[in-house]
């Protein structure tokens, strides 16, 4: 075929390849081939013709059909979406004084000087049920757990789901 | 005003900029959605390529580096090569009964029919293209990319790209023959 040719070099058979291959618009057609090809162009009847039967065929080729992106599809799309990272946001100070703070309030501050005394306490007493429901479930308490339990097995285990999810933010894209 | 770049939108995208990332979208979206409808001949499975093509940009888009490739080369590369896969995973298991009919009978007398007709047929060629044959015109006649980048995305010369499209239009001007006639007479008859 004897593709690689100088600028100025075109004939009517090397245009008849172009349009052959890319189509009537010599948008399409390489590049370096271009000025030559769109000179011939200008210049030859033939030349001509070549290209109005490939652009007739270039309008059938354009009737493939195409449609937009659904509603969905984009909606998709933006769910999944990277996010931008939330910030660490602390607590606002407590900017009474002391005195107003009353005791508890110090002895508080005094444990936990980091914000809300909820988290911590909150914690504890998520680790003292987890405690509680393992040692029943599993049989190796010390202590009998029988009466001093008041919830059952599976009321137990709902509870520890709860609260091994309740501080879980999925990110939504893991959870498509 | 300036329209942002690919780059721009990219590294705004991996910050969770939305806008960007609709604008993003809205710059790419459809292009990638008219590549795999070409290549692949349905919607849905046109709509799950474009999904993963965007899905691989949220993924990336922290990893993107500005100025080393052009954002939308390497976006017609992964859809061309998400469609490619999908079809040879596909080729196996293709049925007769769901290829297009290429020859389906008289369009009947009504035009936006015979319309719908058409574009139908012409898909329906392209599908029975082989597949590198049909992404080359995809990405040249319907994308309109230059001939050095469809051959970068595909991975061949440029003397290849060219090889494959005239194949790819010789087999089309056969598969289409009649409809080119059909296409001919309803112009003359819109233009008496």
């Amino acid at each position: 075929m004897g593709l690689i040719r100088m600028r100025n070099e075109m004939t009517i058979e090397r245009l008849r390849e172009i349009v052959e291959a890319y189509g009537a618009s010599p948008a399409r057609w390489p590049e370096a081939e271009r000025p030559a090809a769109e000179a011939m162009l200008a210049a030859s009847a033939q030349a001509r013709g070549l290209a109005e039967d490939a652009a007739r065929f270039d309008a059938l080729l354009d009737m493939a059909p195409v449609e937009a992106p659904s509603a969905a599809l984009t909606e998709r799309l933006m769910a999944a979406r990277p996010r931008a990272a939330a910030p660490l946001v602390r607590p606002a100070p407590d900017l009474r004084p002391k005195a107003e703070r009353g005791f508890f309030g110090g002895l508080v501050e005094a444990v936990w000087p980091y914000g809300s005394p909820a988290f911590p306490a909150g914690a504890l007493a998520a680790a003292l049920v987890m405690g509680v429901a393992l040692g029943s479930t599993s049989g190796i308490s010390v202590l009998d757990t029988r009466s001093s339990v008041a919830v059952t097995d599976t009321e137990a285990g709902e509870g520890l789901i709860a609260l091994a999810m309740a501080n879980q933010a999925w990110p939504e894209e893991w959870m498509q | 005003m300036e329209q942002p770049s690919d780059d721009d939108l990219v590294a705004a995208v991996a910050n969770g900029d939305e806008a960007a990332c609709r604008a993003l979208m809205d710059k790419h979206l459809m292009r990638m959605l008219a590549l795999a409808r070409r290549m692949l001949g349905n919607q849905a499975d046109a709509e799950e390529v474009a999904q993963e093509v965007f899905i691989r940009v949220w993924t990336h888009a922290d990893r993107w580096e500005p100025g080393k490739a052009q954002f939308g080369t390497w976006l017609y590369r992964v859809a061309t090569n998400l469609c490619l896969d999908r079809l040879r995973k596909k080729r196996p298991t293709d049925d007769i009964d769901d290829m297009p009919d290429l020859a389906s009978g008289d369009p009947g007398p009504d035009r936006q029919f015979e319309q719908r007709e058409l574009a139908a047929r012409v898909e329906a060629a392209l599908q029975e293209l082989p597949e590198r044959q049909r992404a080359a015109i995809v990405l040249s006649h319907y994308q309109g990319l230059g001939n050095i980048e469809a051959a970068d995305i595909l991975g061949v010369t440029v003397e290849a790209v060219e090889s494959l499209l005239s194949r790819a239009r010789r087999q089309l001007r056969v598969s289409l023959a009649t409809e080119k006639d059909e296409l001919l007479r309803s112009k003359e008859i819109s233009a008496s």
